[in-house]
């Protein structure tokens, strides 16, 4: 479904993302993990659309979307959300879920009132119906990274890329959102990249892992052969002094 | 057939066929058709009461209230572009005197009539706008408001290099009116009242339609942040591009009207920062893209320009920026803030704790 060549992104003499490739199958989980300043987010954000690269190729299936804006690719069905919940602050929960819709292909299909109803569904889906008058500058943090779900997945997208999303909850919201997010692929029929620090839960929900460190790639496997892969637990805990 | 029906708290009126509701209580009014009959009636009612009542011919009254029509067609569509575009232009007024050069140049020089000058006025301004758009992608805050307050600027040199052409401060003269006149200059610069109010009217309606459809919604968006906008798969370009476009056309327009209403068109007296600073208020005042809240603010901002000019003569610019600053401050939200807190269950309910003594 996804397949990334040679990706390299620069930031002035800092190289981020590291002659990067890797292949994505329909229907996966893929955890994408490492230290901080590993290139992570920036890889998500060449995925996305959000950064160019400077050089390698993006191909979702089948097509290459390198040269292709976050909104094109967006419409081909990649959606995503974001380290620090983006979401429309002065609007409630429903309109933000609301907009995406509108926003989206099959939304222009859709009347407002239909679309309203289908946005009720996705807070629904993620429990936040309660919620759906609230704004959402007025939301807790564990129901932003809630609604930034709902809101990527009322794109309806093939391709769900998560950046952090248990960056700040509590082991038990941590543990009600990966539920959530393995209930959604197998309900939606989705592949999702997600980038964790939270290892535990990550490893309990991905099929596979991709490391970087430096910006470059140096496992990709199942999680509980690359956490013990020498390289992996060297980026982790660093080299032993001699 | 027309039957009325009196029930408790509302009254409904049928109209052959189609039945029409109306809640007694004012806190319930959401009826726009009162405002509207309110608006529309007001050039007439100040008419009668100063001729009935002070026996007073009330052109000035009158000229006032075109100019605070010419606020509302510039500052509605000036509300739109800023949500649409996310930014803040500077230059709005540069597409008043785009339209107003337009307009008079071809109407002096070929003749063509205000009929074939408006769409001519549009197009001219929007055509302008679109090759000016890029700005709206590639730069943001303090270089755009640089770049959009230099337009003017650069616009009003131009009218003095080439015053064979644009005339300089003189402007260009014999530019044929909207209509011929009646004899009458009352009744001439009522005719331009209700042209005026019927041109901010038809903005108005264009500009609430479009920020109800789903186009508005996106714009919401782009306003709020470019990036969440495009992870909808909202093309922000092209929508920032069609808002900057037509919306300046929008503003043409209002540089049509004042050269088909004055008979000539001088951009410098346009072009110049205190204009500029009274639209910005009228938006500003009116409420964070409210724009209904602008058609308040331009009639309070015109009525008090009015009167800060007959009463402090040479000061009376110092005066009226010192009294709209005061109400920019104390008035947070705008006129349409106001209006909304009093709006019965539209504000946030709060709960007073009294301290035990």
């Amino acid at each position: 479904m996804l397949k990334v060549s040679n990706l390299t992104k620069r930031f002035g003499g800092i190289i981020a993302v590291n002659d990067v490739s890797f292949e994505i199958e329909k229907g996966e989980i893929v955890g994408l993990i490492g230290p901080n300043g590993a290139g992570k987010s920036t890889l998500i954000n060449l995925i996305s659309g959000f950064y160019f690269p400077d050089r390698g190729k993006i191909e979702f299936n089948g097509q290459d979307i390198t040269k292709k804006r976050m909104n094109e690719r967006a419409k081909l069905g990649i959606a995503r959300t974001f380290q620090n919940p983006r979401v429309i602050s002065n609007m409630t929960a429903h309109m933000n879920v609301l907009y995406a819709i509108l926003g989206s292909n099959h939304g222009k299909k859709l009347s407002m009132t239909e679309a309203g109803a289908e946005a009720i569904y996705y807070l629904d889906l993620f429990g936040l119906l309660k919620k759906r008058d609230v704004l959402a500058s007025d939301l807790a943090i564990y129901e932003l990274r809630l609604l930034e779900l709902a809101r990527a997945l009322a794109l309806k997208p093939k391709l769900l890329l998560i950046d952090e999303a248990m960056a700040g909850l509590n082991p038990a919201e941590a543990e009600s959102v990966s539920k959530l997010i393995n209930r959604i692929r197998n309900e939606f029929d989705l592949t999702i990249v997600w980038i964790e620090h939270v290892l535990k839960v990550l490893m309990k929900s991905a099929e596979r892992v991709l490391v970087m460190h430096y910006g470059k790639l140096i496992a990709d496997g199942k999680p509980e052969e690359v956490v013990r892969k020498p390289e992996v637990v060297e980026a982790y805990i660093g080299e032993e002094e001699v | 057939m027309v039957k009325f029906e009196a029930r408790r708290g509302r009254i409904i009126i049928h109209f052959f066929g189609r039945k029409y509701e109306w809640t007694i209580e004012p806190r319930y009014w959401r009826n726009p058709m009162i405002g509207l009959v309110l608006w529309l009636s007001l050039p007439l009612v100040l008419y009668t009461v100063a001729v009935v009542a002070f026996d007073y011919q009330p052109i000035a009254l009158m000229s006032t209230l075109i100019f605070a029509n010419l606020l509302i067609m510039m500052a509605v569509p000036y509300n739109l572009q800023t949500i649409g575009t996310g930014r803040l232009s500077f230059g709005p007024h540069f597409f008043l005197a785009v339209g107003g050069y337009t307009a008079a140049l071809l109407s002096r020089d070929f003749g063509l009539s205000p009929a074939l000058t408006l769409p001519a006025a549009f197009a001219v301004g929007a055509l302008v706008a679109l090759a000016l758009s890029p700005i709206t992608i590639i730069s943001r805050g303090v270089y755009y408001v640089l770049i959009t307050l230099l337009l003017p600027f650069i616009l009003g040199e131009i009218t003095y290099w080439r015053s064979d052409i644009f005339g300089a401060e003189t402007g260009i003269p014999n530019v044929e009116l909207l209509f011929p006149t009646t004899g009458n200059v009352t009744l001439d610069v009522m005719i331009f009242v209700y042209v005026s109010l019927a041109i901010a009217l038809v903005l108005l309606f264009l500009v609430d339609r479009t920020l109800r459809s789903r186009y508005g919604f996106m714009m919401g968006v782009i306003n709020e942040d470019e990036d969440v906008a495009q992870s909808y798969g909202i093309n922000v370009r092209q929508i920032k591009i069609i808002t900057f476009t037509l919306t300046s056309g929008a503003m043409a327009i209002c540089g049509w009207f004042l050269a088909h209403y004055q008979g000539s068109f001088s951009g410098p007296v346009w072009l110049m920062p205190p204009f500029l600073i009274l639209v910005l208020l009228t938006a500003t005042l009116g409420g964070k893209g409210a724009i209904y809240g602008v058609v308040i603010s331009a009639y309070f901002v015109a009525t008090m320009r009015e009167i800060t000019r007959i009463t402090f003569g040479e000061l009376s610019v110092v005066v009226l920026f010192l009294i709209l600053l005061l109400l920019l401050y104390f008035l947070r939200e705008g006129f349409w803030g106001l209006y909304r807190k009093r709006r019965y269950r539209e504000y946030e309910p709060s709960i007073k704790v009294r301290k035990k003594v």
